[in-house]
């Protein structure tokens, strides 16, 4: 008896004050964002009016949250397109031609995963520069005239601008993934394969992509979610949304009703909105890369 | 016994895909490289037209000084170096000790605090960001360090948890049972026994949130606006915004290259760690 209420002693004191500091500073905060999305509120506390769902009504009628929207989703299906390409790619490469130098590759590829968002965008930002920027300086060898492509200055360019980076940022992490997986899948396979004379990309569609789909599946979703979640320090820093809003996102845009117009009410909606996205888009993209699960007998 | 055919496209094959991971390898690399190069030019040599050349000697290393003092680095650099310890610590034992709840002491709603906890995962932080603001200025922590420190401990815990109560399930029962036989009770068990037991699994997130920490940028400038009080990436942003008025590259470069480097010198360092860190969280 006095050894179980030690326990739960011990139990107890060791859950409570995570559980207080997380409902606090992580729950509350959830909460309180969907509360405040029914309200009209410019953060001063004295006038707060309840206005129910007109946020979410005035969302419909805001051409800005549309291109948001759209821009989302654009950046989603990029990076997912351009990172498992190339992340795939670089993990077959390296572990099926069992090339020199994987350590090197593997050191070099996740490098740019761990450097701030910020100093990537501002990086870039440098790149993309008309005047003293790399791409520019560049193109402008090919060319009589130097060429002065404002990239992240017009409508047309600024968002396939914002991407690349994006992009570029992200392959190392996704390789490291996929490589492991490869890497787990029996060399007895592709021994038989090679006997029977299949070709490597017969081997890729047979052996590979079934057997690492799973892995291939977690990446795919992992990219959806970071980048409906996550691109807006991107977006910040090197546009702030702009041209003209055109690169707006929806993180951006809250951040900008938020802190820049002080609609509180209104940014908290568009944050809500965020959370719908990315949970319904997870959702519907489980479903859509839905296999039958391969098993090794 | 080959076909000859198959061998051949083979070595192309082969040959094709070493050729592109070179060339990432340089595009990865490259840019990096190039902000060292711009950190020790001066302005004149940006408006060459020639942004691959070598920087003239004399090299300005003055701009280091120059964005260390001038800009205030130093300073940046000590905030987000207490920032990032306090957190990672306060993180890790926040983490550790319901994580070890989670992992070895069952009960009624363990596994709904659990899936409660991995859940946030998946909520975006931004959501948060205004009603945090608010609760932060009830509490008089804007403009402070503690605040970044509770918000960025709050923010580190759920993968945490999610990887120590991983790690805690593959350590063997045995060494816990010995110590209470020898009459050790739960928390003396936990502190001396168990957490030197987990000590790659606790580097393993101590890195990971320190990295997250480190490079955070949206909270550092929303819940802090007193200049003494920057962290590194707000630093740069803020830096990179005043280029609008007066044109001060080389130094700027001279941030960016300080503000990665103590990153890629961990990175260096504890790689494996920190891979295993990083892919921890979406293998699940």
């Amino acid at each position: 008896m006095f050894h179980i209420a030690k326990r739960e002693r011990f139990i107890i004191t060791f859950l409570i004050p995570t559980f207080i500091f997380f409902s606090v500073f992580t729950l509350y905060p959830i909460v309180r964002g969907m509360h405040i999305s029914l309200f009209d509120w410019s953060g001063s506390s004295e006038f707060m009016t309840y206005v129910g769902v007109q946020n979410f009504v005035d969302m419909l009628h805001d051409p800005i949250v549309w291109t948001a929207i759209k821009n989302d989703y654009s950046l989603v299906l990029g990076k997912v397109i351009g990172i498992m390409i190339l992340a795939t790619f670089f993990a077959v490469a390296i572990t099926r031609f069992r090339l020199r130098g994987t350590g090197f590759f593997r050191m070099i590829f996740f490098m740019p995963n761990i450097i701030s968002a910020v100093v990537i965008g501002v990086l870039w930002r440098f790149i993309y520069n008309p005047n003293i920027g790399f791409l520019n300086a560049i193109l402008s060898l090919f060319t009589k005239q130097p060429i002065r492509t404002p990239w992240l200055g017009q409508e047309d360019t600024a968002l396939w601008s914002i991407l690349w980076p994006s992009i570029w940022a992200g392959v190392g992490f996704y390789f490291l993934l996929l490589m492991a997986a490869i890497l787990s899948v029996p060399t007895s396979l592709y021994e038989a394969a090679e006997i029977d004379g299949a070709t490597q990309s017969r081997q890729f569609w047979s052996i590979t992509v079934p057997l690492i789909w799973e892995q291939m599946k977690i990446s795919i979703l992992h990219i959806v979610m970071t980048t409906l979640n996550g691109s807006f320090v991107m977006v910040w820093i090197m546009t702030e949304g702009g041209p003209d809003n055109s690169t707006q996102v929806m993180g951006s845009y809250l951040y900008q009703m938020g802190f820049r117009q002080y609609h509180m009410g209104y940014a908290s909606a568009i944050g809500v909105l965020i959370l719908f996205m990315s949970l319904i888009t997870t959702l519907i993209f489980q479903r859509l890369l839905r296999r039958d699960e391969v098993q090794l007998s | 016994m080959y076909p000859s055919q198959p061998r051949f496209s083979r070595h192309i094959l082969k040959a094709l895909s070493l050729i592109l991971l070179v060339v990432w390898s340089v595009a990865v690399l490259y840019p990096l490289i190039w902000t060292g190069l711009g950190a020790l030019k001066d302005n004149s040599q940006f408006m060459l037209g020639k942004p691959w050349a070598f920087p003239r000697s004399p090299w300005l290393w003055s701009n280091f000084s120059n964005v260390w003092n001038q800009y205030h680095f130093g300073q940046y650099f000590i905030n987000s170096i207490v920032v990032t310890a306090i957190s990672s610590l306060l993180a890790i034992l926040l983490s550790a000790t319901t994580a070890y709840v989670l992992a070895r002491f069952p009960f009624r709603g363990s596994q709904i605090l659990y899936y409660f906890y991995l859940s946030a995962m998946m909520i975006p932080m931004i959501l948060g960001l205004i009603p945090l603001f608010f609760l932060l200025n009830d509490l008089n922590l804007i403009n402070k360090l503690s605040g970044l420190i509770i918000v960025y401990t709050a923010w580190a815990l759920p993968f945490s948890i999610f990887v120590m109560v991983s790690f805690f399930k593959t350590l063997p029962k045995e060494l816990e049972e010995a110590a209470y036989i020898d009459g050790a009770g739960y928390y003396r068990t936990f502190f001396d026994v168990m957490l030197p037991l987990a000590r790659s699994g606790l580097i393993s997130i101590g890195i990971m949130n320190a990295l997250n920490t480190w490079n955070e940028y949206i909270m550092g400038m929303v819940f802090v606006n007193d200049p003494v009080k920057y962290t590194i990436p707000v630093g740069i942003a803020v830096m990179q915004a005043e280029m609008q008025y007066r044109t001060e590259w080389g130094p700027l470069f001279a941030g960016l290259l300080m503000s990665m480097l103590p990153v890629i010198i961990v990175y260096m360092l504890f790689q494996r760690h920190i891979v295993a860190g990083v892919t921890a969280g979406a293998v699940k």
